[in-house]
């Protein structure tokens, strides 16, 4: 492929295939670059063209030698994740110039500027303590990375490299951008070789590129960017966007980040019940959109509320729920929003435990500001132990107070402060009566869930088309077998109906259901074993609440009357805790 | 060792005065194509700057791992003599624990060479052929190595699991054992470790272990961090019956695993009794915010007859079905005069507080209640 580049190109600047690198940070940041390279390849040999941060030309004879970090010392990183290779091991702390200075410019030329063959693919090269990735195409920005960067880390960078090397190959089929700009760099790093041989002081050539040289200035603002935010975006040429987000450095809960693919199994499992939060004011948002995006996007900004649902938030914004799916969970990916529950009355919030109380962070500060005359601490307090919001709100107050008091709980949810109970349900019946050597053969006392699958769609496939599936929810009414059990008494089909759901269960799980006294009214028999699949504590009484289309005190009074078989529980759900506790 | 460390192939790699860079041996023969070495053979026989260093190259589906090593002096024909003895991988494969034997080999190598001319010579540079052959054979299979290579040198290799850097241990922290105490040979570990071991019974938290062992605190918190490091030991909280606890989403596994059903029934289950899953699992979802295990014991004295509580408590937080959770004083209102508060942060639960302080819970609470400026977060 590039046999072909070198043909349209300037025959004496005949760009091969260059490369970017960039390299992780030391001191145990593992998810920043170290440095940005740029390297080409070409008639005139291997250059190195730009690196940043630039390399100190004085020779720093370091005498901080990198510590032998005690093994007892507190992990403030907190980011014990395994690598690529396996080593998750903390790395001692070393300087930049250590690690990176180690390697001229001139050996960073010969071992970034790879061979064809390896072009168009992933390059990855680990030397000592520093790992260099990159995509070696026509221009590869190779990124150095700590040794022990995680797997998906190293991947993200390799497809920022690859982004910017398409950005870039474009641009320099459009109008030579890339080749110009080589030029300029070469043509620096030139007369700062003879300023030095004939002043004698010592520069960084790659200082005097900065400001000559846009795509210099890109390179570092990446790398800024990445070792910051961790969100990248540059206009390559300043005419083709590059935007970039670094998960890892966005999605960071108590210290830790959470990794790609648990964001993306968590958001596969979102439901039309669940409500997006956005995490920042509508009108912050909306600035930090570029100005060619999708107008979906910006209507839906406009209509969410946590008080709304995915499946209100479709009408109101007029989108496909599936639209909606997919652009919530943009911006969840890219840290703009979480998924919660949608506010309510009878929602119950605790306390999170990774939440920070101390008096002296940051967020104690923040709040102050926001709601002056109230102290975080006081108001965290109050949800040690779990409080719905209608209790949290006292009825007697002016309703400004109260809409106060909601605006607080919306804050704190957006800080990841609270998380939400649910309250879950499992049937579990007495044993078999003891007999002496029966005790090894206890019947497992569980629900088995045959047959019968749920009447939820499964929530959310990216690119796949609407299915009928998803159309359903839009009316829960429609659900067939609430339409058909309406028709009253015993009827024989309902009868049968119950029977069938029932046979699931082993026979001494039947009888014990049957013996309770509520279990001879037809009606209470019926729904009870209509609701059976549910009860094996992994759908939440909101969830059962929506897809069955009851209501809350419907399902409590059931739930009271078979108490004799059912145990309950409550504790937060683990789909969308993910948002508010680091995963194990 | 399974597939998870495999090593495909062995190479010995180096600069021939006429032929240049080429491989010399490798195990299985023809296992890295022409193509693949011109690729890569500038990170294998490398440019002075890159020599002693571990470089790790992927390319084509394949990750090489080698320590390229140069030898000056004029005996040499172009003065000097660069070899390297690397590894070959799949470009999946974790190869950090492969790490340090290819350095390892690489030094050996360079000793031989520096002591008798093992590899100038050609005559005893062909016993590498049948080294190579074994070192794939017996680190796949075992993980270790052991090799007499003449007279007077043996290479001894083993491949090292790496393994996360342990949590810091606290001084309120409960060491408990995951496997059974038992299992182990005591002699195989230190001297302090073995003083500890009787008392690390579940129930004791380090300081306690400390004073009763007599062994100093910060011995007793890097023992039991060892401990640890090997998933020997897991930790836990105090258990007091004024605890409180809370279900986490991971109970319902106990309903989900049959084999943690009965794992849980034989370990809570009193002396000569056994329970039932029911009994324990409304044990578990009885643990709510604002429940003591006191009142756990009074509302469920049934379940409880053949259930040892303090270990329904351990057997919980071991397996995360349970949260504890703590109570954190925070001085909320405080007049400029006094001084900014230390212990009452929001950053230093009771367990702490009562540890270092030396106060009993019962204590704190009478001081904290009648203090209008401290409110308690629990979490």
């Amino acid at each position: 492929m590039y046999k072909q580049w070198s043909v349209d190109l300037n025959s004496d600047a005949k760009l091969m295939p260059k490369q970017v690198e960039s390299s992780l940070q030391p001191n145990g940041e593992k998810t920043s670059p170290i440095s940005v390279i740029l390297v080409s390849s070409g008639s005139r040999g291997n250059k190195l063209l730009f690196r940043y941060p630039f390399q100190r030309v004085s020779e720093n004879t370091s005498s901080a030698t990198s510590k032998q970090r005690s093994p007892y010392v507190l992990n403030t990183s907190g980011d014990s994740v395994e690598d690529q290779d396996g080593d998750s091991r903390e790395q001692t702390p070393l300087t930049d110039e250590q690690l990176v200075a180690g390697f001229s410019d001139s050996i960073l030329a010969t071992i970034l500027a790879t061979k064809s063959d390896m072009c168009g693919k992933k390059f990855e090269l680990k030397i000592d303590n520093v790992r260099f990735v990159g995509h070696p195409t026509l221009l590869q920005p190779p990124h150095t990375i700590q040794a022990n960067a995680d797997a998906s880390v190293i991947n993200c960078m390799h497809n920022l490299s690859r982004r910017i090397a398409i950005a870039l190959q474009h641009e320099e089929r459009r109008c030579q951008y890339l080749t110009r700009e080589a030029k300029l760099m070469l043509a620096v790093q030139d007369e700062v070789t003879t300023m030095t041989e004939t002043d004698g002081t010592p520069q960084s050539p790659f200082r005097q590129i900065l400001p000559k040289c846009k795509l210099a200035r890109d390179l570092k603002e990446a790398y800024d960017s990445l070792c910051t935010t961790g969100v990248v975006r540059l206009h390559i040429n300043n005419w083709l966007e590059v935007s970039f987000c670094l998960p890892h450095k966005i999605h960071r809960v108590g210290g830790k980040h959470i990794p790609p693919e648990a964001l993306e199994r968590s958001l596969k499992a979102i439901r039309p019940y669940h409500a997006l939060l956005l995490l920042d004011n509508e009108k912050a948002l909306l600035a930090q959109l570029p100005l060619d995006c999708s107008p979906a996007l910006v209507r839906l900004i406009k209509t969410c509320s946590a008080v709304k649902n995915l499946q209100q938030l479709a009408q109101d914004a007029d989108l496909a729920l599936l639209q909606v799916f997919q652009i919530a969970a943009h911006l969840v990916y890219w840290g703009k929003a979480i998924i919660i529950y949608p506010l309510c009355e009878n929602n119950v919030y605790m306390l999170s435990p990774h939440a920070n109380i101390c008096i002296y962070s940051p967020l104690a500060e923040q709040f102050a500001l926001q709601f002056p005359g109230h102290d975080l601490p006081s108001m965290l307090a109050k949800f040690s132990l779990p409080v719905s919001l209608s209790e949290f709100r006292n009825p007697l107050d002016a309703p400004v107070h109260e809409a106060q008091l909601i605006q607080m709980v919306v804050w704190m949810l957006q800080h990841r402060l609270l998380f939400q109970l649910h309250t879950y349900v499992c049937l579990m019946v007495l044993p078999v009566e003891e007999e002496p050597g029966l005790w090894e053969e206890e019947p497992p006392l569980v629900t088995r869930v045959t047959g019968r699958s749920l009447s939820t769609p499964s929530a959310l496939s990216f690119g796949s088309p609407t299915s009928s599936d998803d159309m359903t929810l839009t009316s829960p009414s429609m659900d067939n077998s609430s339409a058909e059990l309406q028709t009253g008494g015993d009827s024989p089909l309902n009868k049968r109906m119950t029977e069938t759901l029932l046979a699931s269960l082993t026979e001494h799980e039947r009888q014990a259901i049957l013996r309770v006294p509520a279990a001879q009214n037809p009606e209470d028999l019926r729904l009870f074993a209509r609701l059976l699949h549910y009860f094996r504590g992994h759908h939440h009484l909101e969830e059962i609440m929506y897809n069955e289309n009851m209501s809350r005190s419907q399902l409590k009074t059931l739930f009271d009357k078979f108490r004799s078989v059912l145990v309950i529980t409550n504790h937060e759900d683990p789909i969308i805790s993910l948002f508010q506790s680091p995963p194990d | 060792m399974g597939s998870y460390r495999r090593i495909d192939c062995i190479f010995f790699s180096e600069f021939h005065p006429t032929l240049g860079p080429k491989i010399t041996y490798q195990v299985p023969e023809e296992y890295i194509s022409r193509e693949l070495f011109d690729t890569v053979q500038v990170y294998i026989i490398t440019k002075p700057e890159l020599q002693n260093k571990l470089i790790t190259v992927t390319a084509m589906e394949k990750k090489l791992i080698g320590c390229p090593v140069c030898i000056e002096h004029k005996k040499y024909s172009r003065n000097a003599l660069l070899f390297n003895l690397g590894l070959v991988c799949d470009a999946r494969t974790k190869t950090c624990a492969l790490e340090p034997i290819v350095k390892k080999l690489s030094g050996y190598l360079t000793t031989l060479e520096l002591e008798s001319g093992f590899i100038s010579n050609e005559e005893s540079k062909q016993k590498l052929l049948p080294i190579l052959s074994t070192l794939l054979e017996e680190l796949n299979v075992t993980g270790a190595c052991t090799l007499p290579i003449d007279d007077s040198n043996t290479i001894h290799l083993k491949l090292i699991e790496q393994r996360k850097d342990p949590l810091v241990v606290q001084e309120y922290d409960v060491p408990v054992f995951t496997k059974n105490k038992d299992h182990f040979i005591k002699s195989q570990w230190d001297l302090t470790t073995q003083q500890i071991l009787p008392f690390v019974d579940g129930y004791r938290h380090i300081q306690k272990i400390s004073a009763e062992a007599d062994v100093e605190l910060n011995l007793v918190r890097i023992a039991v961090q060892n401990l640890l490091y090997y998933e020997v030991v897991t930790l836990v909280s105090i258990f007091q019956y004024s605890n409180v606890y809370c279900t986490t989403p991971k109970v319902q596994n106990l309903i989900d695993k049959k084999c943690l059903q009965e794992e849980c029934i034989h370990y809570v289950s009193k002396l000569g009794q056994r329970t039932n899953l029911r009994d324990v699992f409304q044990l578990y979802c009885g643990l709510t915010p604002g429940t003591t295990v006191r009142d756990l014991c009074s509302r469920y004295s049934h379940q409880l007859q053949r259930v040892d509580e303090r270990k329904l408590i351990q057997f919980g937080l071991m397996k995360g079905l349970i949260r504890r959770l703590q109570k954190y004083p925070v001085k909320v209102v405080r007049d400029e005069r006094s001084r900014p508060p230390r212990l009452y942060t929001g950053c230093h639960s009771y367990d702490e507080i009562c540890c270092k302080t030396g106060m009993s819970y019962k204590e704190l609470d009478e001081r904290l209640e009648n203090d209008p400026n401290i409110v308690v977060c629990w979490k």
